[in-house]
């Protein structure tokens, strides 16, 4: 009875590797995984036009929550999963996976002369090229129109709906009309609107609450990075009276002031917004097809810094890169180099997500083409300005991790009421703890 | 001999499913949480470090905050929840009018699965939440329930028992029934008052109950994970981080499995210790009690 069982168990698991390795000696997969959502389905539309292209491969796509997504990449790539071809990474964990030798380096072969170099430096580790741009980022101020008026006060120049601008009058804007931090500040207490003890209006809020991508520029426009150079020790930066003051700042937008909304969750700015409950927000560019989807009427201006600081902004996406364990590191490069140095393959992918591209000949086109004269077309502009002028990368660290994680709970307190000096001072202990641990 | 052999076979058969989950899904994991422990990878290398992280734990001030959380956290949850299961037991063994109503409401936190009531109570805590509406009515000022250093870690505290005390109660009101009635009858005829019965009879006979009701909550506790994870991510200022949370963080967002494993090996000895004690000390009362 028992040998009965294990033979036709043996012979049922033999026909199953015949007939896997039949299936892929036909088609090659290469599998890849990615964030749920609007990457997705980018992803899957630059996935089709490579199928169409190369036949016999196929792109599979595997998808997690945002918020899952960081641990399963983690976890697969520790455990050496030949389940994933291509990665999908965020700009500041390069180092991270690099360091810990998850990501093959990029074939010699694949020509970035196309790409803006800024992106290139950050997708290296150690001199050497691990991981390649996708696309860029930019952050802009969002302004409800109608608020503004309602409360008699007169909004930002901006980019708005009715009017086109050329690269020109942009980067006139960029650089001459920024509103600072302090103008914020004003306006947002006037646009606050409390009916008995409650918030009914919000005057300002930043899209990812407490995140490090968000706030980096808040306390580095004033003069001090957020970590060292040696990418292991916060003491005398994180701490530092720049980034106490731009503290400062956060805890009285929460506090103080109460003119934002505390541990928004990811999308509820943009709804807020669009509900007229939420005045301005600063946020992505990806946040223009769905405000335009709807009927607020809004302008998008240049990203804020502190008057007498520094105009520094938000910059860094998220890049793709090969899994040192897949047994198919050819064509993973191929399908790596289509995403990012093709026309063909950088075109669907910024179509498909409104994301600033890094691709060089792409720029030139939102710069020149008359199709990025109108609004909201024309934000991108604000952001070929931004990449080339103000743009600041996040720091480069193997602890990028702890560092991310230091910061959202030290900013998250803050808002919360814990002293600022207390707050900053336990985010430096725990960064430098954890840092020392992988830098060791 | 056949049959004194055979039942020893049908023993061991009959153990063996119970036996083998036993080791496959409770000891292998901490002997893999043991051995992780003494390895650290650093630049994608694994190196042997020996006791190396216990000793970079005795020296981390984070780990001594999370630990000293955790303790104060159970200090007060255990206790609270048994006294309020057994408070309930009482209560749901009565006979009086409406008692299947009382009885129905009290299990219903049972059926509820624990992330469902956690997002359920994260919204009703909210500032602008149900709770604080209220509190409103009332005419008192709103809490910053879950945001504030001094209320979050009771808040979960809260939350956690309001989910776990019916469960515990189920267990006690089995081992109320056990006691036979014509004890407490022969009591009455003794003139024993009601809290006499209670602390004289019923409590007494209901410490096997509550031994292993005991120990079982206090593992479940300082174990518990998720409603930190949902609702606070063991902030504002570290007051909720427990160690369970800690580890978690080490582990699976920071990518430190050595520090993760290390942690869990001193809750797994913590934990082991504690229940030891509890079974010595109320053995042994058990003894002195007959």
């Amino acid at each position: 009875m028992m040998k009965m069982i294990w033979k036709t168990a043996a012979m049922a698991g033999l026909a199953a590797g015949l007939l896997a390795t039949s299936a892929l000696a036909a088609d090659k997969t290469l599998n890849m995984i990615v964030i749920e959502g609007g990457d997705t389905t980018a992803m899957q539309a630059v996935a089709d036009s490579y199928e169409a292209a190369h036949p016999g491969i196929k792109i599979k796509l595997q998808s997690y929550p945002f918020a899952q997504f960081f641990q399963v990449a983690e976890l697969r790539l520790r455990s050496k999963d030949k389940g994933i071809d291509l990665v999908y990474v965020d700009a500041p964990l390069v180092a991270s996976y690099a360091s810990r030798g998850f990501l093959s380096k990029i074939d010699q072969g694949i020509d970035t002369s196309t790409l803006v170099q800024a992106s290139v430096d950050a997708g290296k580790y150690d001199g050497t090229q691990y991981a390649l741009p996708i696309n860029n980022s930019a952050q802009v101020l969002f302004y409800n129109k109608a608020l503004f008026k309602a409360a008699g006060i007169t909004p930002p120049d901006g980019l708005t709906a009715g009017q086109s601008a050329s690269q020109k009058q942009v980067d006139e804007l960029a650089s001459s009309k920024r509103w600072t931090w302090e103008q914020i500040a004003d306006a947002a207490r006037k646009l606050t609107v409390k009916d008995n003890g409650r918030t009914t209006q919000y005057g300002f809020s930043v899209e990812q609450f407490a995140e490090l991508y968000q706030l980096q520029p808040f306390g580095e426009s004033l003069g001090t990075d957020v970590i060292a150079p040696d990418g292991v020790t916060a003491e005398g930066y994180l701490d530092s009276p720049a980034w106490t003051k731009a503290a400062t700042y956060w805890s009285n937008l929460y506090n103080e002031w109460g003119v934002s909304p505390k541990g928004l969750g990811y999308g509820e700015a943009a709804q807020l917004f669009t509900t007229g409950k939420l005045a301005m927000f600063v946020g992505g560019t990806w946040n223009l097809p769905i405000l335009s989807a709807t009927s607020v009427d809004y302008g998008v201006a240049p990203y804020p810094y502190f008057a007498g600081g520094k105009v520094l902004t938000p910059t860094g996406s998220w890049y793709v890169g090969v899994n040192a364990a897949s047994a198919d590191q050819q064509d993973a490069f191929d399908f790596a180099k289509y995403l990012t140095t093709s026309d063909e393959g950088t075109r669907v992918w910024f179509k498909a997500l409104n994301q600033l591209p890094v691709y060089k000949p792409l720029l030139d086109e939102i710069s020149t083409s008359p199709a990025f004269d109108t609004f909201p077309q024309d934000v991108f502009r604000l952001g070929v300005y931004d990449s080339l002028n103000t743009a600041k990368a996040r720091p480069v660290t193997a602890a990028y991790g702890q560092l991310q994680d230091a910061f959202r709970t030290a900013f998250t307190d803050i808002s919360n009421g814990v002293p600022v000096a207390d707050a900053l001072k336990s985010a430096v202990q725990k960064f430098e703890a954890a840092a020392k641990r992988v830098a060791q | 001999m056949t049959t004194r052999r055979t039942p020893v076979f049908f023993a061991v058969l009959c153990l063996a499913p119970a036996l083998l989950g036993l080791v496959v899904f409770r000891l292998y994991p901490i002997a893999l949480a043991v051995s992780d422990s003494l390895f650290n990878v650093v630049r994608g290398d694994t190196i042997f470090v020996g006791i190396g992280n216990y000793l970079a734990l005795a020296a981390d001030t984070t780990f001594w905050k999370s630990l000293q959380v955790t303790l104060w956290f159970n200090l007060l949850m255990n206790p609270i929840q048994i006294a309020l299961a057994l408070g309930l037991a009482l209560l749901y063994v009565q006979k009086f009018r409406g008692i299947t109503l009382y009885r129905v409401l009290f299990l219903i936190p049972i059926g509820v699965s624990l992330p469902t009531a956690v997002i359920i109570w994260r919204i009703m805590l909210t500032p602008d939440g149900l709770v604080n509406g209220l509190l409103n009515v009332a005419g008192l000022p709103a809490q910053p329930w879950l945001t504030s250093e001094g209320l979050a870690l009771y808040s979960i505290i809260a939350i956690a028992t309001w989910k776990g005390i019916s469960y515990w109660m189920i267990f006690i009101v089995g081992g109320l029934q056990n006691i036979s009635p014509e004890i407490y009858d022969a009591a009455r005829i003794d003139g024993a008052r009601a809290w006499q019965r209670l602390v004289y009879i019923t409590v007494p006979l209901l410490r096997p109950t509550l031994l292993f009701v005991l120990v079982a909550d206090v593992s479940i506790n300082f174990l518990l994970f998720a409603p930190i994870f949902m609702l606070t991510q063991g902030g504002p200022a570290d007051s909720t981080n427990v160690l369970m949370y800690e580890a978690y963080k080490s582990g699976f967002i920071f990518g430190d499995m050595g520090r993760a494993m290390a942690i869990i090996v001193v809750l797994v000895l913590l934990l082991l210790l504690i229940v030891g004690l509890q079974f010595r000390l109320l053995s042994r009362r058990t003894e002195a009690a007959s």
